[in-house]
């Protein structure tokens, strides 16, 4: 749902271009109509244009904008799977990351354009969900990153003190050892299928 | 050229209605409309609005 500005802005807008539509006779003759005209039929709409678009890209990195796709709804119920091995329900469960943006925080690279790449990649979903079609088995595009992992992880005591990591530290580090050579589910598929789920209350 | 202007106003408007119907749920779906319709059409007013301004300036001897 949009916030209640922006969706005031929206209406103001729109009140504003339907008075102007009404006083354009009256104003074009005027060098001051003339710009009253600009503003408000196009500095007002781009710019509120611009708004609601950019809150549509901070949106599309929510959970629920995810997980609005039905064929991502399993993955979302793995979110609440009863195994504290499972990564995503590990992170989810024990609130390591945001909430509100959980597949966002694990599934994008953070280097330069990571955020850029996530949303292309948005757009390779939309195209498979609209128009190419879903494969049967949902995959990622690419090995998953030990960089995504060491973005939270890296300098966290658990992680470099932890006895099974130590002597594979540089190897994780360089991504030569994946980190899911160790921490094989991310999405306990398995437990979902039982309705075998976790509730905290 | 008032004919003009209200055209354009009629294409921001509609791209704001779009804007908003749109936006009012964010999913894919009412992202692509946002991003597809509802902006290109505020766009297309602008450029209108403009091209009929600059139009009637040059007729005018002003540019």
């Amino acid at each position: 749902m949009l916030p209640a500005q922006l969706v005031i802005a929206l209406v103001a807008g729109l009140a504003i271009v339907a008075l102007l539509f009404y006083g354009a006779g009256a104003l074009e003759g005027r060098t001051a109509g003339r710009l009253v005209l600009l503003v408000g039929l196009v500095a007002l709409p781009l710019l509120l244009s611009a708004g609601n678009m950019s809150y549509g890209v901070s949106e599309s990195s929510s959970t629920r904008f995810c997980l609005s796709c039905h064929e991502m709804q399993r993955h979302g119920k793995s979110l609440f799977a009863d195994n504290k091995q499972a990564l995503a329900a590990a992170h989810y469960q024990n609130r390591l990351v945001d909430r509100e943006t959980v597949c966002y925080s694990c599934h994008k690279d953070y280097a330069m354009f990571g955020d850029v790449t996530a949303k292309l990649n948005g757009l390779r979903h939309v195209w498979a969900h609209y128009v190419a079609g879903v494969p049967a088995k949902i995959e990622l595009y690419k090995p998953y990153p030990n960089s995504n992992c060491l973005h939270c992880h890296d300098d966290a005591r658990r992680f470099i003190e932890g006895v099974a990591h130590r002597p594979i530290l540089p190897a994780l580090q360089a991504g030569t050892t994946s980190c899911l050579s160790c921490h094989r589910i991310a999405h306990d598929m398995a437990k979902v299928d039982a309705d075998d789920l976790w509730q905290a209350h | 050229m008032t004919k003009k202007i209200r055209r354009a106003a009629v294409l921001a408007g509609l791209g704001l209605v779009a804007q908003l119907v749109a936006a009012l749920h964010w999913t894919p779906a009412t992202f692509i409309v946002s991003a597809v319709i509802a902006t290109p059409l505020i766009l297309a007013g602008g450029v209108l609005f403009l091209a009929a301004v600059w139009k009637n300036m040059k007729d005018k001897g002003a540019v």
